[in-house]
């Protein structure tokens, strides 16, 4: 396993003398390769937290984080180089304004790769590659991150990150502030690296439709506890969502819906919309 | 960081969080004006102790006072030496040759590594402080061997003495002075009261209202601002730019990495901030009302007379003395 979490709770100073518990007792296992995972929960339940560990930006309280065979605790090791450890993990924040900085793009994203010590020309190799593979097109290197739209400067943000070729990537709501039509791109993006490249990816969100449709495994955080970590298919068969502040996806709602004021005999559990539309032919008989 | 604290306010109860910041304000001043006019040591314990009293009865956390004064340990340290080196007034005490040699110097070097490694365990650090000023006298006096640079004379006076406690006990009375009125005024009463301290400036352009709004509006975004800060730095140590690792050529980069969306993010949030107050109504310079208005109470006057009194003490004390 590439990441594993043993029994790891963080707490953050707030106040004179009290803490706030961010994240309580998780253990957890997350591979290198192939799985798209989810973490999903209310906001304030720790996800960011969470995914935080995964690159050692934050020290467990208590616990310990195994990362590619480095062992995360409370104190800091001076054996270990944490900043090495955020090769192999990237974390894109949910704020592109919080990294940009450069004055054109392609400077921008070979930050991070000569942080590494990637000779320049390298470097800018691996922005081209990196800015085609968030679906931008190579006139965007030269341009100024400041101007680029919401959307162009999240698909930057995520590019500084993919150049940097981690084994497993770590995205923080990357479709917030997206409209429809560029959320499901950006979904299709991930789902095509992680093809390409078989990485894990790693996504925390709060939309339903998106987890159902493109996860492998969904991992439920709630009041900074782990209550679930199965598959989406299994977290939606359930029946009360609602407790942990969940929604079912669109398709489940609607289906559910048509099923019980119709009194169709349907299998609500469809993926998408052209699969919901299928069986509801088949159901009316058409 | 959820929550950051500004200033050493401490919610509480008791006879200073009644009172009006103004009072306080000036109260404070006056005080500590009354305490410069005060000549001699016997005057300045007598004025400690009324410290001491007012805080006992005001349920000051003495704790929290001597705290406040760590800062500033060095300051009063400096203080203490500089009296005693410096003053030569009065009956000589102690007259000593100091030497300055090989020996002593070496043993001066070996003393401060082990103080330095004395100091990474962290408690205890000015009482170690202390020892290894002590320690640097006692080996100048006591290692009079090998090949001698030179020498000097370390002497101390009578006087010398006399004006280093008494600087001392003055700083400490004005330390815990100002310490009570942090403590206990909320850092937005207390730019508040200033405000309303000065307002008469009007007469020569100064509009204290802006410099109040620019004080308090300041103090609130601190915490946001430094928040911002941890989160730029997070999303940077995920590019490979840790702050806490690489060298100084790198550290350059990581800088201006952190500095440039700080600005942009401050510029952002001051023209949102803008934004609302305007769609509030909100004009520069126009009257306003206040939610909470400062009022004088029985508590004000009570200190007030107090505090006037002691000023004219001390002035009769001066003037007789």
């Amino acid at each position: 396993m590439a990441i594993h979490f043993q029994h790891v709770s963080y707490q953050y100073p707030s106040g004179s003398y009290q803490f706030y518990q961010a994240i309580n007792d998780i253990s957890l296992s997350i591979p290198s390769q192939g799985e798209m995972i989810a973490i999903v929960g209310q906001t304030g339940s720790g996800k960011s937290t969470l995914a935080q560990h995964m690159n050692a930006l934050l020290f467990p309280s208590s616990g310990s984080v195994d990362i590619f065979g480095s062992t995360i605790r409370q104190k800091r090791d001076k054996k270990i180089s944490y900043n090495h450890l955020r090769k192999h993990v990237g974390l894109v924040f949910q704020f592109p304004e919080y990294q940009l900085f450069e004055e054109t793009v392609q400077k921008d994203i070979m930050f991070g790769p000569m942080n590494f010590k990637i000779s320049a020309a390298d470097a800018a190799e691996l922005a081209q590659k990196a800015i085609v593979q968030v679906g931008l097109d190579e006139t965007y290197l030269k341009r100024n991150p400041f101007n680029l739209s919401g959307g162009e400067k999240k698909r930057v943000s995520i590019a500084g990150i993919l150049a940097l070729d981690p084994d497993i990537l770590v995205l923080d709501e990357p479709t917030s502030g997206l409209d429809p039509k560029g959320k499901s791109q950006m979904m299709e993006l991930f789902t095509a690296i992680q093809k390409q490249t078989d990485k894990t990816i790693i996504i925390i969100t709060h939309d339903m439709d998106l987890v159902y449709r493109y996860m492998d495994r969904v991992i439920v955080m709630h009041e900074g506890r782990l209550i679930r970590d199965e598959s989406p298919d299994r977290l939606f068969h359930r029946k009360n969502l609602a407790e942990l502040h969940l929604d079912y996806p669109e398709t489940i709602s609607v289906l559910a819906a048509i099923k019980a004021q119709f009194s169709l005999d349907i299998d609500i559990y469809q993926k998408d919309m052209d699969a919901a539309l299928v069986e509801l032919r088949r159901a009316v008989g058409k | 960081m959820k929550n950051i604290v500004i200033g050493q306010y401490i919610p509480g109860k008791g006879l200073f969080y009644r009172m009006d910041p103004r009072t306080k304000i000036i109260s404070v001043i006056t005080l500590m004006i009354a305490i410069f006019l005060l000549g001699s040591i016997p005057q300045l314990l007598v004025a400690f102790s009324v410290c001491a009293v007012m805080m006992w009865v005001g349920n000051i956390p003495v704790k929290r006072v001597i705290r406040g004064m760590k800062p500033l340990i060095i300051l009063l340290l400096f203080t203490f030496f500089f009296q005693i080196f410096f003053n030569k007034e009065g009956k000589l005490l102690l007259d000593e040759v100091m030497h300055v040699t090989v020996v002593s110097v070496l043993g001066i070097v070996l003393w401060t590594i082990i103080w330095r490694l004395l100091a990474r365990i962290g408690k205890f650090k000015t009482v170690l402080l202390l020892a290894y000023i002590m320690g640097i006298f006692v080996l100048f006096r006591f290692l009079p061997f090998g090949y001698s640079f030179t020498t000097f004379r370390f002497a101390i006076y009578e006087k010398g003495i006399e004006m280093s406690i008494f600087v001392i006990i003055r700083l400490v009375i004005i330390i815990s002075l100002s310490t009570v009125l942090t403590l206990t005024t909320k850092p937005t009463d207390l730019t508040q009261g200033l405000e309303s301290l000065m307002r008469p400036l009007k007469i020569i352009g100064i509009r204290s209202e802006d410099f109040a709004l620019i004080i308090s509006i300041s103090l609130r975004y601190i915490p946001t601002i430094l928040d911002e800060a941890f989160k730029i730095m997070a999303a940077q140590a995920s590019r490979g730019a840790d702050f806490a690792e690489g060298k100084l050529k790198d550290k350059v980069k990581q800088v201006i990495s952190l500095l440039v969306p700080m600005f942009i993010i401050a510029f952002k949030r001051s023209e949102d901030l803008a934004d609302a107050m305007e769609s509030r109504n909100f004009v520069p310079g126009k009257p306003r009302t206040r939610i909470h208005e400062l009022r004088f109470g029985w508590t004000d006057i009570g200190v007030g007379v107090f505090t006037l009194a002691a000023l004219a003490l001390t002035i009769v004390l001066k003037v007789i003395g």
